[in-house]
């Protein structure tokens, strides 16, 4: 049983099977739903495969085509990826368990090719272990993302996709263009030859600035976080939590990857840069979520102040690396939880209510329990309040903080908090409130609470598995192995 | 001396090019001068000795990327048609937002920084030359850059195909307005049409077969089979309603499609994705490339058509 | 200075000369025009380096991949062109609404 699990390349499936999937769901739209629901669940066992794999063998390692870097391209899986891989298959299923209910006939021929090669992309983006592929999986990603931000074709929603699109399109030829110097200063595209090669010159330097600034444009750091806001709050609410909860991440994923095995060692003061935008990004990001009369702008610009945190632990891993490094992914996969939860519960109380403005929700928070009960969970750990992924998250920072004197940083940290917890409030109130106005009111399938609240229980469940997530990313130690584990 | 001169001309006429198109204040103008700056592209990739290259940049940077831009141009302006304010060249006028000047500072840093970093690099590097010409032989075709694109770098080309899919897909969930029959074609365009298309299925044909051992392939040859669909679509031609479902989308499925079946069996049987055994590397070059060229003519042609193909036997 | 680093150069320039483009123009299809200008310098680097071989053949790798870039830039336009033109049958203006914020 065990040498079965562990010779079938689940790796390889991962990417494989999502991109048949896409294209046998445009070539017979009458099965996509059940298709795309059937793969999606195929793709958690796969991950499940793959980290036994993982866990037996170690990393995970597909020399494409056979030849091996730095000729061909190399995928790679440790634990850090398996992570971000395990992350996305979840969340994954549950936006195709939301969207079977969801979309309606024509919608749904449209929807489901393209989430199917997102998730191909995404999957492929984690395994990828080489530069110049890594952009073509962010091409493949972010225009199938933009397709489906502009799905329902109303005003705002392509106008938002506009910007979206040319915010991807210029961040990934900054980030070709970095690619271009570093192939050319050092003569390789694989991350692991270059780990090697690399050495600080100017070339190194400009290729840092132009994928830096490509990646954090994609992954919306303030102040190049102009396009989330209007992108993700127009889109379909499975799309806007796919793009909060999955697309931010994959850019920041390529950072991390980039940061840890080039161009972190080599020093210098752009973590510290990364600290600042990060710092300010929370503030920013939690007063404009606090400002929102509407609900998905105000979950959107949540994102914006949560991505902030991410980029906290740059300035702090210089000297306490592993820690601060758990913070950040630990942030990023509770987050990836929780605003999905929060973007499928805000998109059953909009189908519900016909609308979105926070003033007028109250009889919907009290008619719909059960997603009143997702987004509070889901708030819980965006707050970062016990017993949470959130939690474990902002604790974890704000340890490294502590212990480095860093009193800044910790000031943000809680303040963040705070904050967040006035905009969840904001929205959770009106479940006290008494309901006085009649909405018109339209039925919200079991399925789509579920799926969101399902997602919220997942961000609180990871508030009690700190243990063996941790010890899963330690795999390969893909944060540099010079320190002990806490 | 005369050849750095010739390459100095290029270079500056690129630049020269590339800012009027950007500055013109007329929007056709500005995609006239676009097309202009394409061909010249063409020229400076074969000055750089890059045929491969070339070709690409002639049938899909230069055309049918300006086919795309003047089609979106020319719907630009007829869906303005009846308003008097819209499309009047006042409004199409380079407007801008604030101070010119204002942004070109910070840019000419970065040119200056820039500049100096891809001055800095050393004046020698094989790069990659020295792996790729150890393993050409075995990778199953002479050109190496259709080897690197279908044999070690295979995997990006598979995405890339699915990347084309993509917009395709995007394009028709959009609801794109699909091309129209306003104007009739014309005596000209429809003679030209039934005159070139065999010339172009021929020269695709040609480029496909010719990119195992010189400049060309399936990307050439796919822009290529996807200008004669253009020019068949501007001529008037339309699908038969019963191939626009299922068949068509036989045709633009068939490239990713079939790389993925071959990266899966040769997982299978060699042990490595889309890993060739050198006695089966060319044939199944070929077979890939054949079908992808096939699927980049469709999708090409589609992406210029807009909309659904069904959508147009709806209007009509 | 040879003719690799001359292009190299003019590959810099388009490419800030696209941004700029992009940056200070308000219509759309200039700004797909700026992209697809940038696009060209980032390409053209790629290429014109990729002749320090000291040999006759320059290294194909890059090569490989500005057709790779092609496709992708090809793309990336027909969709953004669509998009152009169903914002503009919703909004009559075929430039971005300031601030679609409320």
């Amino acid at each position: 049983m065990g040498t079965v699990i562990t010779k079938i390349p689940w790796g390889v499936l991962l990417i494989l099977l999502p991109l048949m999937g896409g294209m046998a769901c445009f070539l017979w739209p009458r099965i996509a739903k059940i298709l795309g629901l059937v793969l999606t669940f195929v793709g958690v066992l796969s991950v499940v495969g793959l980290g036994w794999q993982i866990m037996s063998n170690g990393v995970y390692h597909h020399a494409v085509g056979g030849w091996g870097a730095p000729l061909g391209i190399n995928l790679y899986a440790d634990g850090l990826s398996l992570l971000m891989l395990a992350i996305t298959a979840l969340v994954g299923f549950g936006i195709s368990v939301y969207s079977s209910g969801y979309f309606e006939r024509q919608h749904s021929t449209r929807f489901w090719p393209l989430w199917l090669l997102v998730l191909a992309a995404l999957n492929a983006l984690f395994l990828s272990n080489d530069i110049f592929n890594l952009y073509v999986t962010l091409e493949v990603m972010g225009l199938a993302a933009v397709a489906l931000a502009a799905l329902t074709g109303s005003r705002d929603a392509l106008s938002g996709a506009m910007r979206y699109l040319l915010a991807n399109l210029l961040g990934s030829l900054s980030y070709l263009f970095g690619v271009a110097l570093l192939y050319h200063g050092f003569g390789s595209v694989d991350i692991t030859t270059l780990a090697v090669q690399v050495k600080g010159s100017p070339t190194t330097w400009a290729a840092l600035g132009l994928i830096g600034a490509g990646l954090v444009l994609k992954t919306a750091l303030f102040p190049l976080h102009f396009w989330l806001p209007p992108a993700h709050a127009s889109a379909p609410a499975p799309v806007s939590a796919l793009l909060s909860a999955l697309v931010v991440k994959a850019s920041f994923y390529i950072l991390l990857r980039l940061w840890l095995e080039i161009f972190g060692p080599l020093g210098g003061d752009v973590d510290t840069l990364f600290g600042v935008l990060g710092a300010v990004a929370v503030l920013w990001g939690s007063l404009q979520a606090l400002r929102q009369t509407r609900l998905k702008l105000l979950v959107a610009y949540s994102t914006v102040a949560q991505i902030g945190y991410l980029f906290l632990a740059f300035p702090l891993a210089m000297s306490a690396g592993v820690m601060a490094w758990n913070a950040a992914v630990y942030l990023a996969l509770s987050h990836a939880l929780a605003k999905a939860a929060m973007f499928l519960a805000t998109g059953n109380m909009l189908r519900f209510g016909g609308h979105d403005r926070i003033a007028d929700l109250d009889r919907v928070v009290q008619r719909l329990p059960l997603t009143a009960t997702a987004f509070a969970l889901a708030g819980v750990s965006i707050m970062g309040l016990p017993p949470s992924g959130g939690f474990i998250g902002k604790w974890l920072l704000l340890e490294v903080a502590l212990a480095q004197g860093q009193w800044g940083l910790v000031v943000i940290i809680v303040l963040g908090g705070l904050l967040a917890a006035g905009y969840v409030f904001k929205v959770l109130g009106q479940a006290f409130t008494q309901a006085a106005v009649m909405h018109e009111s339209r039925a919200v399938p079991a399925s789509m609470e579920w799926a969101a609240l399902l997602l919220a229980f997942g961000a609180i469940l990871l508030g009690f598995l700190a243990t063996p997530v941790l010890s899963l990313v330690g795999i390969g130690s893909p944060f540099g192995a010079h320190e002990v584990m806490p | 001396m005369l050849q750095w001169a010739l390459d100095a001309l290029l270079g500056l006429g690129l630049l020269w090019l590339a800012w009027c198109a950007l500055m013109s204040p007329n929007l056709l103008k500005a995609i006239v001068l676009f097309v202009a700056f394409g061909l010249l592209m063409a020229l400076a990739w074969v000055r750089l000795d890059a045929p491969d290259i070339a070709l690409a940049e002639a049938a899909i940077g230069a055309g049918l990327t300006g086919a795309l831009l003047l089609a979106a141009l020319a719907r630009l302006r007829f869906a303005y048609a009846d308003e008097e304010t819209v499309g009047s060249p006042a409004q199409e006028e380079a407007k801008v937002r604030f101070p010119q000047w204002l942004p070109a500072v910070p840019l000419l840093l970065v040119v200056a920084g820039l500049g100096y970093v891809v001055l800095s690099l050393p004046p020698y590097a094989t790069g990659l030359s020295t792996e790729v010409t150890a393993n050409l032989e075995s990778s199953g075709v002479s050109n190496p850059v259709t080897a690197v694109l279908l044999n070690f770098r295979g995997y990006d080309t598979l995405l890339e195909l699915v990347v084309l899919l993509v917009a395709l897909l995007g394009v028709w969930s959009l609801d794109g307005l699909a091309l129209g029959r306003e104007t009739a074609p014309g005596p000209v365009l429809d003679t030209l049409s039934r005159f070139l298309t065999p010339v172009f299925i021929l020269v695709a044909a040609y480029l496909l077969w010719v990119g195992a051992h010189a400049p060309g392939g399936a990307f050439q040859a796919g822009s290529v089979l996807g200008a004669a669909g253009v020019l068949l679509l501007l001529a008037g031609w339309r699908f038969r309603a019963g191939l626009t479902e299922l068949p068509l989308r036989l045709v633009l499925v068939a490239g990713p499609g079939a790389f993925v079946i071959v990266a899966l069996v040769t997982m299978l049987m060699e042990g490595q994705l889309l890993e060739y055994s050198p006695e089966q590397a060319s044939i199944l070059i070929l077979f890939l490339e054949t079908t992808a060229t096939f699927s980049i003519g469709a999708t090409l042609a589609a992406l210029f058509f807009g909309g659904r193909p069904q959508d147009d036997k709806e209007h009509t | 200075m040879s003719t690799v680093f001359l292009y190299a150069l003019v590959g810099v320039v388009l490419f800030s000369l696209g941004l700029y483009a992009l940056i200070v123009h308000a219509h759309l299809l200039r700004k797909i025009l700026a992209i697809n200008v940038m696009g060209s310098g980032v390409f053209l680097v790629l290429v014109a380096l990729a002749k320090r071989t000291g040999e006759d053949t320059p290294d194909p790798v890059p090569h490989a991949m500005v057709i790779t870039g092609i496709v992708v830039a090809v793309s990336a336009t027909a969709l953004a062109l669509t998009l152009m033109l169903k914002l503009t049958a919703e909004t009559g203006n075929a430039e971005l609404p300031e601030d679609s914020r409320e």
